[in-house]
């Protein structure tokens, strides 16, 4: 149909680009001699992931209806191989080696299943609760198999994912309130499923006194890095509390605080302000296709974008709890960085198909 | 086509109605981060520039581990530790000098530990259970070591020493292992753990939970405010079936023998006593062994660390003649007025098998081959019986498998069979093989606690009891936790015609047989002995297995001397001064 192309969406491809690039500035700007290993290390992700951006833009998004069901299986199992031969960190197994590099498949299964959902859900106008329970059915072994390495956060994610795709592809808000209200009361059960240190989460983030010299320091810590960066930050080098470790995790979870301390309130309304650009840009995508799996493939990596940016930054804040996620597209870590510039990338060949 | 439309177009408002949802979140964020950074910002700006900040652990206590009658088995006492919080130190190499000449430490091992601490905050502890003259020494000097704090712990003590030392188990650091399997909170590395008997079997009602706080104090290391704080809460206190003044005449009359000794209910299966000697001092664990104690208590040819009691086996000798009996007379194998001709030996292939008294019991009963003991009338039932109906009834008595009791790592023994035999020795079974096995020789192996199984069995009329020694949880505010109650328990089929006979038997035993060292004034006891040959070259151990009083039995016993050097019958006689001691007392 659409034999030439259409031009790049320029914006979202900028706000992308100043979103990394910021991100990457600002973890030069706290590392400090020896630390320099994650700058340079990220300088490499987001060179892979702008290559890889550049070559999805230029790929069809109906390649991907196609394979939909193969990158689900792929990433099952490589699931299963993490569980068995992965690699730990902080008693967790989410690693697969693969070489010289480590990558974590718990990132890419967000965008498999973001895929697999849309194609499933695309596929009839009228959504009954067998395509309910399909979707759940794709939703749920990824959810138990990351929830297994253990990584409650990533797994608990793709819960709102799955619910807020089946909201967009038009399922009555009757049916949605009935599902609602069946996770609400099979919750108990699930807590008992949960690794102690997950149940202490969770009840530090009910009550954070709870564990005052673990989680309960590390949001103290956090609030008074993101706090005493006032309004226009302590600037480059100044951010002390970030540099003298009191912050836990300054490149990864808690990197939303660092830049709070360093750049001020400026640069965190900075930084949230471009990830409203991407989201604003991202749904008029979704708005102007006509095609039914790529509306839903869009509106998927919005719903995935935003709620990884409202929890990693209202945990830095003290109102959600403590799960370790990365910040999308600035937090350090190759498989998070890549997998959103893949979904970006995803995007921007949307507009340019118009598919 | 209008389906379709129909569909975009509902896709149209339910994406306005995210884009909504997304504003308003993000304006939540918003002004959140408004007020951390504009409002609350000098706040938060002060804290970070001025603040020192200490964490300070508050150690919770561990729970108690008493008697049946409530007797503490092991306390807590405080003891001090000298810690040193990196982040408050002004000046490192002065500080280091002096503590390192105070504690008598090496500089570079404190400076190593230090660095490698994961938070600078929290205190890093350099030297444990520090005496009190330099605890106060320091106190004193407060302003002029800053960064130094006292830390006061509990610290576990075992009053009574070595007494039920395999049974109370002692303490030493968590493993890593034992870290990711904990359910417990605040369990780190360097924290003390159960690592046997009942302090590690019931290490997670013991353990307690850590607390801490957060505490901001001036350059001078003086706390100024707490900024938010979690009590410790203390472990749950362990009943024990255990009797405490049992134990301590069971220890006193077992004195420095190598062995064991075991009291119970035969009813219950609640295990009274437990004494496996030579034991071990767990107050040494608690303050922290050094290498070489561990090592030279590992390495002890005697095996002090080794309950004998579960892990010990052994042939269990002519105790099994009780066994042996009651497979005949349930098999109809002989009836009780048959006899055997013993003339002190009996030729089996062309070996010889001795009995214990070389002139020969002549023509006896079953009756008075179990109240003598004869070895060789049991050869010759043996033989009838074959091993197969042998090992056939010592399983029903619940030999060659853990009896269950809640202790960790208890051994099975072992019952040979003809196949076994085949495959691991390479050689048929032979009459001779089962001559061994009918007076408990060979290859048959047994704990003792699995012989209190046994006798408990003549001693209640037939049921297998599963023994235990954990009574009771009690939280530190006096709500009970858990009980443990004697399990439902499977019955030996057993008549009671060969029970009474049994009874009888081992009654007569003590009274006119092998078995008469134990008798005594105070309470009549049945029982059956043995006499275990291990090698050539060391002495035999002293089996006793019994129960007491006879018409009505409330305690069932087991001893066992390793490599005897006094009497023959030794055992008969521990247990009658034990008995007449409890019994005389009323301790039951």
């Amino acid at each position: 149909m659409y034999t030439d192309s259409r031009p790049y969406d320029w914006l979202l491809l900028l706000v992308v680009l100043g979103l990394s690039l910021g991100g990457l500035f600002h973890l030069y700007t706290i590392s400090f001699v020896h630390q320099s290993y994650y700058f340079f290390r990220q300088i490499a992700w987001v060179g892979i992931g702008l290559g890889l951006l550049f070559l999805f833009s230029y790929l069809r998004i109906s390649l991907w209806e196609k394979v939909a069901y193969l990158f689900y299986l792929a990433i099952f199992i490589t699931l299963l191989l993490v569980l068995f031969r992965g690699e730990g960190a902080h008693g967790a197994q989410r690693w697969l080696r693969l070489g010289t590099f480590s990558f974590q498949p718990s990132e890419f299964a967000k965008l498999s299943l973001i895929i697999v959902l849309a194609k499933l859900l695309a596929a009839k106008d009228n959504i009954g609760w067998r395509q309910i329970g399909l979707s759940f059915c794709f939703t749920f072994p990824f959810l138990i198999l990351v929830a297994l390495q253990p990584d409650l956060g990533s797994a608990l994610i793709l819960l709102p994912l799955w619910l807020g795709m089946l909201f967009l592809a038009g399922v009555s808000p009757r049916k949605l309130l009935t599902i609602l209200g069946i996770g609400a009361s099979s919750f108990p059960f699930f807590y008992l499923f949960l690794r102690p240190y997950q149940k202490m989460r969770i009840l530090t983030f009910l009550n954070p006194g709870r564990d005052p010299l673990g989680t309960g320091w590390a949001v103290l810590q956090s609030k008074v890095a993101l706090g005493s960066g006032k309004l226009v930050g302590k600037g480059i080098g100044g951010a002390l509390h970030t540099q003298l470790s009191f912050l836990p995790q300054p490149f990864t979870d808690f990197v939303f605080a660092s830049i709070g301390e360093e750049w001020g309130f400026i640069g965190t309304g900075i930084f949230l302000g471009l990830y409203f650009v991407i989201i604003t840009r991202g749904m008029k995508i979704a708005r102007q296709s006509t095609n039914g799996f790529t509306r839903l493939v869009s509106g998927g990596l919005i719903i995935l974008l935003f709620f990884q940016v409202s929890i990693t930054v209202g945990m830095t804040t003290g109102i959600m709890p403590v799960t370790g996620m990365p910040l999308p597209l600035v937090s350090y870590g190759g498989s998070s960085i890549i997998m959103f510039f893949l979904g970006m990338g995803l995007l921007l060949s949307m507009k340019r198909f118009g598919e | 086509m209008v389906p379709v439309r129909g569909k975009r177009k509902r896709f149209e408002t339910r994406i306005k109605i995210l884009w909504v949802a997304i504003v308003c979140s993000f304006l939540i964020l918003l002004a959140r981060m408004a007020w951390l950074q504009l409002i609350e910002g000098e706040r938060y700006l002060r804290i970070s520039k001025n603040s020192r900040l200490q964490l300070l652990p508050l150690p919770c206590t561990r729970g108690l581990i008493l008697d049946r009658n409530g007797e503490k088995l092991t306390q807590n006492e405080a003891s001090f530790s000298v810690g040193v919080i990196p982040s408050n130190v002004s000046n490192p190499d002065h500080l280091l000098d002096h503590l390192a000449k105070i504690l008598k430490l090496d500089k570079k091992a404190i400076l190593e530990r230090i660095g490698r601490a994961s938070n600078p905050f929290k205190p890093v502890v350099l030297k444990k259970n520090v005496g009190m003259s330099t605890v106060t020494f320091l106190l004193e000097r407060e302003e002029e070591f800053p960064g130094v704090v006292i830390i006061a712990q509990p610290v576990r003590t075992y009053p009574y020493g070595r007494l039920a030392s395999h049974l109370l188990g002692h303490l030493g650091e968590v493993s890593r292992a034992e870290l990711s399997r904990s359910s417990g909170y605040g369990i780190e590395l360097g924290d003390l753990v159960g690592k046997m008997g009942v302090e590690k079997t019931s290490n997670r009602y013991l353990q307690g939970e850590k607390g801490g706080k957060q505490v901001e104090v001036d350059a001078h290391g003086r706390a100024l405010r707490t900024i938010s704080e979690k009590d410790p809460f203390p472990g749950y206190n362990v009943y024990l079936t255990i009797d405490l003044r049992m134990q301590e005449i069971a220890e006193k009359e077992l004195g420095e023998r190598k062995g064991v000794v075991l009291i119970g209910d035969p009813y219950t299966g609640e295990i009274l006593t437990l004494v496996s000697h030579p034991g071990f001092d767990p107050n040494l664990f608690s303050w922290g062994i050094s290498e070489s104690e561990w090592n030279r208590l590992r390495d002890e040819p005697l095996h002090p660390l080794e309950n004998r009691a579960i892990r010990g086996e052994y042939p269990l000798a002519s105790t099994i003649k009780v066994i042996t009996a009651s497979a005949a007379l349930e098999e109809g194998i002989i009836s009780k007025e048959d006899t055997f001709f013993c003339g002190g030996s009996l030729v089996v292939g062309n070996r010889v098998f001795k009995g214990w008294k070389e002139e020969g019991h002549g023509r006896i009963n079953l009756e008075e081959a179990l109240i003598h003991s004869c070895d060789v009338y049991f050869y010759q039932l043996g033989l009838r019986l074959g091993v197969k109906r042998i090992i056939r009834y010592a399983r029903l008595f619940g030999l060659g498998k853990p009896t269950g009791i809640d202790l960790e790592s208890e051994k099975p023994g072992f019952l040979p069979t003809r196949d076994w035999k085949k495959k691991h020795k390479g050689e048929a079974w032979y009459g001779g093989d089962t001559v061994n096995l009918s007076i408990g020789q060979g290859y048959i192996l047994v704990t003792p606690v699995q012989m209190l199984k046994v006798i408990s069995v003549i001693a209640n009329g037939g049921y297998l009891i599963r023994p235990y020694l954990i009574k009771k949880i009690i939280s530190p505010r006096g709500d009970l936790i858990k009980e443990f109650q004697p399990q439902k328990m499977e019955r030996v089929p057993l008549s009671s015609a060969t029970l009474n006979f049994l009874r009888r038997c081992l009654r007569e035993v003590v009274r006119e047989g092998t078995g008469w060292r134990a008798k005594n004034k105070t309470v009549e006891i049945s029982g059956k002995t043995g006499t275990a040959e291990v090698s050539e070259e060391k002495n035999p151990h002293s089996w006793f297995i019994g129960y007491a009083p006879s018409t009505d039995p409330r305690l069932a016993i087991v001893v066992l001397v390793e490599n005897r050097e006094e009497d023959i019958q030794i055992g008969a006689q521990i247990t009658k001064k034990i008995f007449s001691q409890i019994f005389e007392k009323n301790v039951h």
